[in-house]
């Protein structure tokens, strides 16, 4: 166990590494972050100016190495459009993104696991239609268009929800419904899968042939299945909504960082582009680490596997 | 011989039960008759298209679909807020929506299946240097990428569908890799080493035919959600320029007139939900067809 | 067995951690008290509050609320006594005496005097202060005595008063110097109508009634929340919930459907921006028939701009007379915009010799302005009509601008030119100044001396009537076709009084109250 975490959390750390070169030659991708991150009206003079300010004419090694020495102490630089440093920035708006997240979460989980069980044992009757349906949708309608219409539909038109902001619980509901759509989606898909599969295991057929009442065998078995399959997603749903997250937020006017990243990437603020990206990962290799410990935790056979 | 006829059953009876789940599976037909409806439309679109998608009449701007009042069978869903035709808008729309789809999947999947089966064959360091470059990409937020990538190389089509193939290349990668170790692993690649096959003639032979299935699969649900995603770069203005009438341009045009003239908006959100819904459901079929272990249990 | 637990209770952590981050984020909802609060819906947030700093309209908007400057700009541009109760300028207009406010107070209680004045000119000429050049506007600025300021500059300028109204934000120095302009710009200080309360960044903005304001009996409201909301159909769905008391950048299309709804009240004005079509008489269009004026004013007949407006704004626009705005110092209200006359536009062609029209190159920018394209070619179908065919090249916008500033563009570009300082001098300057001008393709000697005179005339109504000259002139003899000056369009819920926008986009709350 203890091999298995400190390779786990040793892989994790090279990702991270990994990450931050990334992130850093995406923002040199076009050769000239100078002319990238100045307003298209900048004099020449203005823009070698910036350039010369950002470092940007020292040897790409020396730019690289000061970019990941500052990293290592969480220092990505300043804002160009907040002319304040872009990690606290991030920061401080990421509550409310995570909030918005594990709302969403919690709201696709509460509805796909009982949805997916009723699908996945009930096969071919109308539940399971209504669950396959619901499957397919969430995976096909875009979440902008949907946050559209449930602003149109639910607060304009009946009132019942604030329009935007995070002033309080019932603010919350929209965006977590639009943002929490597609996860139900998928969810709903694989809670089914995953009870389908392990109906048809040898064990279940063998303690339903012994006469184990239903619930019993749902309680022991189904549910335990879907528990690893959902528990071992969740990381990778997580950097979904992240990403998800741009659109919400920034049609809901929630202050995270999805809204933030929208609005770096139209000021060109390309210094705090790359705070959001580096943490978002980071956020998601940390989370992925979790996973796969709890996993290990729940189902001993994994860490043996790879 | 042995290993031959081992080969033909391969590829004979997936196919055999591809037939077999047509006849009765509705849903994945459905979904296969939708996708070469689009694929149709997007090809012969200047021939269906009943409008130039580009030409404005300002004087009958915002004009609703033809079953509404004040609509006219001229516009059958109707104009944008420029006048020009939402119908062929939408038909020249599949045009950009499956280009970037199709040509996005097949950057991905040469990409991935190459470096996958080279990764997967090699091993080593070969394979630790590709696998860690794969979770790299996989490890950053997908759209999150995506986004920061579109914003600076600027918009056009070329650098969309060169976005979306790149970093899409990695899922590739891991599941390529994945099969060439079950496959050499399982017996009839070691048979094929025994008689003294080449190395050439293993890949070629025995481990792309086994490959075709599950790339097939995955290559379905990736180029949907391009599909998806594309429209989601369009929403955010990182796609294609603004003057090419694609899915994501029309419904990021149309969401400011999403309470007085919702069709602007409505047409272009349902053309993707109903390609989506079309390329997932062939997915699913492809995959049942190909994990009998699944189809099994769900008839 | 102890694996199911393990799996129960991981599920359990799980769904309870989420419930509980979904639940500590909501914040309690506002109390319905009897505190006047404003509500105000802003696209963009503002990436500081110290007015010097503040990038672009919308953070300037929020910031001015806190400040106040020597003097002001009322709603007509004529300028007013605000921390400066009066001032004298010298005979050669170049340097200037202001009598400050006793008695004024910063919001922290530091006192307000010369001192201040003088550094925050100090702090304003620093390069890392985005609005620097308006600072630098003055040559010097120092304390006479501890009300007197003496304000200098190299040559007499007209505009110094107004840019010192729209820039110069008189901040506390102690304070400053303490939280360095960075904290100041996170909480700012000033004299102005509302004191800041809070931000927390891209979701709301908190500024209270300053009691001890020197305006007697402003501000009208306790409190002002700002509320940025980026996306255009949230904004339209706030304002008809009732969230939201002010809105702004509003499209057409939703300040027509929003004229229908109960409780809104839409607010629509012209915005201090031309658009025009130019003539070059410097390098492409030298020896060119619109060289000659009875073919630029033929130009000017033939196009129906106000048909190019009602099917392209859907009427929202206004007719342009020239290059000044009826916002700007010296506009000439008697002038009727030049009439869609196809005949009068062929007459004064064939006077020109050119009976049968002429060929001309034509260039505009892509996506640089809305519906700007279709403009440009509903202009080329207006002049195809009296003989004059045009080859009309649709950029993009970058490029096109590059080639604007070398002055590369064909005879006949279109563009549009704004203006903030409510005076037209330095629009007609920088579009007309030839080529001492980046953007400008037209030199003609009268409209040099107009300028040249304006430029060095103090007197605000010497100033008008040279003005009101020059819009005269130009308007016989067009350097342009003139187009349409745009609207902006922002909405209000109906119980709010005197929201005043004016046509810089800029406005001032302390005037504005709920009922």
């Amino acid at each position: 166990m203890q091999r298995y975490l400190l390779s786990r959390v040793l892989q994790s750390a090279l990702l991270m590494v990994g990450v931050l070169i990334l992130v850093f030659f995406i923002v040199r991708l076009t050769g000239d972050p100078a002319s990238l991150m100045m307003p298209r009206d900048a004099s020449p003079e203005d823009v070698e100016e910036f350039r010369e300010a950002m470092g940007f004419n020292d040897p790409l090694h020396e730019q690289f190495f000061s970019y990941l020495k500052n990293a290592a102490v969480g220092d990505f630089g300043r804002s160009l459009h907040y002319r304040s440093a872009a990690m606290p920035l991030v920061l401080e708006r990421f509550p409310a993104t995570l909030q918005l997240a594990a709302s969403a979460l919690t709201f696709a989980l509460i509805f796909a696991i009982p949805l997916g069980i009723i699908g996945g044992t009930r096969p071919g009757t109308m539940w399971d239609t209504l669950c396959r349906g619901i499957g397919l949708i969430g995976q096909t309608v875009p979440n902008f268009w949907l946050a559209l219409m449930l602003i149109v539909l639910f607060s304009v038109q009946l009132g019942w929800f604030p329009s935007f902001g995070r002033d309080s619980l019932r603010s919350v509901i929209l965006p977590t419904v639009a943002l929490g759509f597609f996860p139900l989606g998928k969810f709903t898909r694989l809670v089914r899968a995953s009870v389908l599969e392990i109906k048809n295991e040898d064990y279940i057929r063998t303690a339903n042939s012994k006469g184990i009442p239903e619930r019993r065998i749902l309680i022991h078995h189904i549910f335990r299945n879907v528990a690893i399959t959902l528990v071992s997603i969740i990381g990778v749903q997580f950097g979904y909504m992240l990403g998800g997250s741009i659109y919400i937020e920034s049609i809901f006017a929630w202050p995270g960082i999805g809204r933030m990243i929208n609005e770096a990437v139209q000021a060109r603020d390309y210094p705090l582009v790359q705070a959001i990206a580096v943490f978002s990962a980071g956020f998601v290799v940390i989370l992925n680490l979790m996973t796969d410990v709890a996993y290990a935790l729940i189902d001993p056979r994994i860490r043996y596997e790879d | 011989m042995r290993i031959d006829a081992l080969d033909r059953s391969n590829l004979n009876s997936p196919f055999r039960r591809f037939l077999k789940i047509i006849l009765r599976d509705n849903a994945g037909l459905f979904g296969a008759l939708l996708f070469v409806a689009l694929v149709g439309l997007a090809v012969m679109a200047p021939h269906v298209a009943p409008h130039d998608p580009l030409q404005q009449r300002l004087g009958i701007s915002r004009l609703p679909p033809a079953w509404q009042e004040g609509g006219s069978w001229e516009y059958p869903l109707g104009t944008d807020n420029l006048g020009r035709d939402m119908l062929s808008r939408i038909i020249y729309g599949t045009r950009v929506s499956l280009t970037v789809g199709f040509v996005g999947v097949l950057i991905a999947s040469s990409l991935g299946l190459i470096l996958g089966m080279i990764a997967g064959y090699v091993g080593g360091r070969t394979d630790s240097i590709i696998m860690g470059v794969s979770n790299l990409f996989l490890a950053i937020p997908y759209l999150l990428l995506v986004v920061v990538i579109a914003s600076v190389l600027g918009r056009s089509l070329v650098n969309v569908i060169l976005i979306f193939g790149f970093t899409n290349a990695p899922l590739f990668v891991r599941i390529t890799r994945g099969e060439v170790l079950r496959i050499r692993k399982s017996g009839y690649v070691e048979s094929a080493v025994a008689i003294g096959a080449s190395q050439r003639r293993i890949l070629i032979h025995h481990i792309l035919p086994n490959l075709v299935g599950p790339l097939l699969t995955v290559a379905t649900f990736e180029m949907s959600g391009m599909i998806f995603y594309e429209a989601g770069l369009g929403f955010l203005g990182l796609s294609v320029p603004p003057n090419i009438p694609s899915w994501g341009n029309m419904l990021s045009a149309g969401r400011q007139y999403i309470q007085f003239s919702p069709w602007i908006a409505a047409f272009p959100g349902l053309a993707i939900v109903v390609t989506s819904l079309s390329m997932n459901l062939l997915g699913d079929w492809l995959r049942d067809v190909l994990d009998p272990k699944i189809r099994r249990s769900a008839s | 067995m102890l694996r199911i637990r393990l799996t129960g209770l991981a599920i359990a952590v799980l769904l309870v951690v989420s419930a509980g981050i979904v639940v500590a984020g909501g914040q309690a909802e506002t109390p319905e008290d009897a505190t006047k609060t404003l509500r105000v819906a802003v696209p963009t947030f503002p990436n500081s509050l110290d007015a010097s700093i503040a990038s672009e309209r919308n953070s300037q908007n929020v910031a001015w609320q806190m400040f106040d400057s020597l003097v002001w700009a009322n709603d007509e541009n004529v300028i007013e006594p605000a921390l400066a109760e009066d001032w004298e300028v010298s005979e050669d207009g170049t340097e200037y005496t202001f009598y400050l406010r006793e008695g004024v107070e910063f919001h922290n209680g530091e006192p307000f005097n010369a001192e201040a004045v003088v550094y925050s000119w100090e702090r304003g000429i620093q390069p890392e202060i985005e609005w620097s050049d308006r600072w630098a506007r003055a040559d010097s600025v120092e304390a006479i005595d501890e009300y007197t300021v003496r304000i200098t500059t190299e040559e007499p300028d007209p505009l110094l008063l107004g840019v010192m109204a729209q820039h110069w934000n008189i901040v506390p120095p102690q304070y400053l110097e303490e939280v360095g302009n960075d904290g100041f710009g996170e909480s700012p200080v000033g004299t102005g109508p509302f004191e800041f309360v809070e931000w927390a960044r891209e979701d709301r903005i908190i500024l209270r009634a300053n009691e001890d304001y020197w305006r007697e009996g402003l501000p009208k409201v306790d409190e002002v929340i700002y509320r940025p909301i980026p996306e255009a159909s949230t904004r339209m769905a706030a304002i008809q919930t009732g969230e939201i008391d002010i809105v702004n950048r509003l499209t057409a299309e939703q300040a027509d459907a929003l004229e229908d709804v109960d409780g809104v009240n839409v607010v629509t004005y012209a915005v201090d921006r031309t658009f025009y079509i130019a003539f070059n008489n410097l390098t492409s269009g030298v020896d060119e028939p619109t060289e000659d004026v009875r073919v630029r004013r033929a130009m000017n007949y033939a196009v129906d701009r106000q048909a190019i407006i009602d099917s392209l704004f859907g009427g929202r626009a206004q007719l342009a007379t020239g290059l000044m705005t009826e916002s700007n110092l010296g506009y000439d209200q008697s002038l009727d915009p030049y009439p869609y006359d196809p005949e009068r536009a062929r007459e004064l062609l064939a006077d020109a010799g050119y009976p049968d029209g002429f060929e001309m190159d034509f260039a505009a920018p892509a996506g640089a302005y809305t519906n700007f394209e279709q403009v440009a070619q509903a202009v080329q179908g207006y002049l195809s009509e009296v003989g004059i065919e045009t080859s009309l090249d649709i950029m993009e916008s970058g490029r096109y601008w590059d080639l604007e500033a070398e002055k590369q563009l064909p005879p006949l570009f279109g563009d549009s030119w704004s203006e903030r300082s409510g005076e037209a001098l330095p629009r007609l300057r920088g579009a007309l100044g030839g080529w001492d001008a980046s953007f400008s393709a037209w030199s003609e000697p009268t409209i040099d001396e107009y300028l040249d005179e304006i430029s060095v005339t103090i007197d605000q109504e010497e100033r008008a009537e040279l003005y009101t000259e020059l819009h005269n002139y130009m308007y016989e003899n067009p350097p342009f076709i003139y187009l349409y000056v745009p609207e902006t369009f922002e909405a209000t819920r109906d119980n709010v009084v005197d929201y005043r926008p004016r046509a810089a986009e800029d406005y001032f709350l302390m005037f504005t109250d709920i009922q």
